[in-house]
């Protein structure tokens, strides 16, 4: 089916198996594979965007129910060369190890701020706990997320 | 073929481009460790030039020396000598060009950041002595380093290179590898390992929109199709038949130490203690599920892929899809983590059938169900421990018995046996009589590698009976500990950590308690402190972990942070919630909610890591060690805490109430 996505502020046109999810077209489509796949249940949080404001697991929308959001990948949080303050600060914090589960994590915390731009850790970790990385980051993405806070 | 008993050629691990930047080659795997990083450091301060002008290229089986594998922690004590000795060698045959060019001794010349100097001012960029002929020839084994005055990276906390990259999520996985003309597989499922395939009827899915081919090759089978979903689909519309065939591991007993009059000291023993500690399978369990991009064409292939071992799966792909060796590239991508899941090339073969069935390139990503049911998982280990203790509480004689699985393809010479699947089942005390067996058993589960092997079962083994064994003589486990340890580095690291978590002072919350736990691994020397509080129902929360390691001369001291730290994290993880479950071999477990691991909700508060490596010492690996004491001195914290003593993980909340009820 045709459909027209809004994904990183631009209009997308595409055309796609009816129950494509948005994941797959992100990445297959549209040649955004920052988005990752890790489970395809929403358990991960590997393949997290931001969806009219909140950050959802794109392997459970359809991209037909997608191309009524406003999308934002994690190749969409940068302006230019000029980093989002999320992804700045886990670079200085060298919040990640293997790096797969880093795209969903900052898409968590930027989603988080635009929120709430002074989150107490409670809140960080509430906010990140549908992120699941295996190599073991947590505390420094938590202290990466205070760092873009401040 | 390179080979590693040949000499280390230059060319082979250390190029000086036309620009003046310079490329170093190395067949060891970044996986997160930050070795890339690292070995730019080495090189970059080695060569003397600035470190964003050095390219590392990681595992490309075209281009770099042979390697065995990325295993066991070693990749920074292997690689450090090797690519020092290459880029000085480079400095040195830099430093003589200029001598020829300038009619100067070399003794008058230096280098600065890029550039020969000549005393009178002169400089030459290296670039400028490359004049086409590339810097070659076989590196002196003996040959002068750059004093550490004159280091400039190693030892700093540098960020790392792939860091943007990463962010931006422009770092390209596996499975974000795109080919022109790239089609995608799924494979068609038999019901259990080493099922024959009996017969197969793949007409309807043949006719599915976007499929191309059904391929069978042997006992895989799979289909392709021009999207992930169509490929998916028609694979669940095979009809196949199977016939199963049980698969076992193998079994061995492997006497690892042998001293005389154990059993004599034993039964003359003032005190005798005996205690059996059980883990359960778990799973590698990366993020990123297995994925590979195969290019097999009638002249040859390319394998985009995740791998600790590209060269072994050169050898594995050409088997397969009968090339020679020397035809088939293998390109390691950065992959997720995966904790030694990826020793076995699994979707990378499967790749290959694909695409040299279909005669196009072909991207093949495991679901996570798939992940879990079909990739090898760390053995479950049962650990017979009994000692004798002297009247004055010092250890006399010490029996070990490790019941496992194996945990590696390596082999079952006994050789190899007790350094893999009998890792760490020596205890690092001493000096008594001891006597330690592996006993390597069958189980129908598919296993193989989990970070650091056996070391983090038997060591969970050995710390928690170290605890109970003061306890039972009434000494404190700390003590007892340093009576029994008589290296000076393995001493240090534990009273460090005594001292940095302020082990000796102070009282605890009520039902808070903490547990140390150390070992060697790998002659790296690592010490914790844990410090949990228990809930009445028998919940354990981790609150603190405090980590001194001494991993000899330090390269990166955040990257060795970053890995402990991590390797705490991930063996807390299993060491309170997982258990892989299966049946006769079949993972039941195949799901994140079936298969819970720690959450950002899970944990703790703090994770304090001291590194002191003894820069007098050669660097030794840190991307193991750090997970091998954590589980030992989280129970040793949840006995101080409430009372009870766990000997079988993971430490469920009706685990901890048990053993709390029994005292």
């Amino acid at each position: 089916m045709k459909l027209a996505l809004t994904v990183n502020g631009a209009r997308r046109d595409v055309d796609v198996p009816p129950n494509a999810t948005l994941l797959s077209v992100l990445r297959d489509d549209l040649a955004l594979t920052g988005t990752r796949y890790g489970c395809g249940r929403g358990q991960c949080g590997a393949c997290f965007v931001i969806a009219d404001g909140r950050a959802v697991a794109s392997c459970l929308l359809t991209a037909d129910q997608a191309a009524r959001m406003e999308i934002t990948t994690v190749e969409g949080l940068a302006r230019g060369e000029d980093l989002h303050p999320v992804q700045r600060a886990f670079a200085e914090e060298d919040a990640m190890q293997c790096g797969y589960c880093t795209s969903g994590m900052l898409i968590s915390a930027a989603a988080l701020l635009a929120r709430d731009p002074s989150p107490d850790e409670v809140a960080i970790r509430d906010a990140l706990a549908g992120n699941l990385c295996r190599c073991g980051v947590y505390g420094r993405a938590v202290r990466a997320v205070q760092r873009a806070a401040s | 073929m390179w080979d590693r008993s040949d000499p280390e050629r230059l060319e082979q691990r250390i190029r000086l481009e036309r620009d003046g930047t310079v490329t170093a080659f190395s067949g060891k795997i970044d996986f997160g460790q930050g070795i890339r990083t690292a070995f730019a450091q080495l090189v970059a301060d080695e060569l003397d030039v600035p470190i964003d002008r050095v390219h590392v290229v990681l595992g490309d089986t075209a281009q770099v020396p042979f390697d065995f594998g990325t295993f066991g922690s070693h990749s920074i004590a292997q690689e450090t000598p090797r690519l020092r000795k290459a880029a000085a060698f480079a400095r040195r045959q830099l430093l003589e060009r200029a001598s020829a060019k300038l009619r100067v001794p070399v003794d008058r010349l230096d280098t600065d950041r890029g550039t020969v100097v000549e005393r009178g001012d002169r400089r030459i960029p290296y670039a400028d002595l490359l004049n086409g002929t590339p810097l070659t020839g076989a590196v002196p084994d003996q040959l002068p380093l750059m004093p550490d005055s004159r280091r400039r990276y190693v030892g700093q906390p540098l960020p790392r290179i792939e860091a943007r990259d990463i962010v931006t999520g422009r770092a390209t996985f596996v499975a974000d590898v795109r080919l022109p003309g790239m089609l995608r597989g799924a494979i068609v499922r038999p019901p259990g390992r080493g099922a024959k395939l009996r017969s197969l009827n793949d007409e309807a899915a043949r006719k599915m929109p976007g499929v191309v081919a059904v391929i069978r090759e042997g006992n895989v089978v799979g289909v392709v199709a021009e999207r992930e979903e169509q490929a998916r689909a028609a694979a669940a519309a095979v009809e196949a038949e199977w016939h199963l065939v049980p698969v076992e591991g193998p079994s061995a007993d492997v006497p690892m130490r042998s001293d005389a009059g154990v059993d004599r000291a034993l039964a003359r023993a003032s005190l005798r203690l005996a205690q059996t500690y059980v883990l359960p399978p778990i799973a590698n369990a990366p993020i990123g599920p297995s994925a590979a991009v195969a290019d097999v064409r009638p002249d040859g292939a390319t394998m985009y892929v995740g791998t600790h071992r590209p060269f072994g799966v050169r050898e594995q792909v050409a088997k397969t899809v009968g090339l020679p060796e020397d035809t088939v590239r293998v390109l390691p991508q950065i992959t997720s983590g995966s904790y030694g899941r990826n020793s076995h090339p699994d979707a990378a073969i499967e790749a290959a059938i694909l695409s040299k069935g279909a005669g196009r390139p072909v991207l093949l990503q495991w679901t996570r169900e798939e992940e879990f049911a079909w990739s090898p998982s760390r053995p479950e280990a049962l650990l017979e421990v009994t000692a004798g203790l002297d009247p004055d509480g010092r250890i006399l004689a010490w029996k070990y018995d490790e019941h496992t699985n194996v945990h590696t393809a390596a082999g079952l010479d006994p050789q190899v046996l007790s350094v893999t699947s009998g890792r760490n089942a020596i205890p690092p005390y001493g000096p008594f009589a001891a006597k330690v067996t592996l006993h390597l058993e069958p189980t129908r589960l598919r296993t193989a590698n989990f970070r650091s092997l056996a070391a983090a079962e038997n060591v969970f083994a050995i710390e928690s009976f170290m605890d109970e064994l003061a306890a039972a003589s009434g000494q404190e486990p700390l003590a007892f500990r340093l009576r029994h340890i008589e290296d000076p580095r393995f001493r240090r690291v534990v009273e460090r950590v005594a001292e940095r978590s302020g082990w000796s002072g102070g009282t605890m919350p009520a039902r808070h308690g903490r547990g140390i736990a150390c070992t060697v691994y790998h002659d790296t020397y690592v010490a914790q402190v844990a410090e949990v509080e228990v809930t009445m129902s028998g919940q354990v929360r981790l609150l603190n972990v405090w980590c001194v390691v001494d991993p000899g001369q330090t390269v990166n001291p955040d990257g060795v942070r970053n890995q402990i730290e991590g390797g705490i994290q991930q063996s807390a993880s299993w060491t309170l919630l997982e258990e892989l479950r299966h049946r006769d071999g079949r993972v039941v477990t195949t799901g994140w909610d079936a298969y819970p691991i720690a959450t950002f909700n899970d944990a703790p508060a703090k994770i304090e890591v001291l590194v002191e490596g003894d820069a007098t010492r050669p660097p030794t690996g840190v991307g193991e060690p750090g997970a091998v004491p954590t589980a030992a001195a989280i129970a040793n914290a949840v006995y101080a805490a409430c009372g009870a003593r766990v000997r079988q993980l993971p430490l469920t909340r009706e685990r901890v109430r048990k053993a709390t009820a029994t005292g």
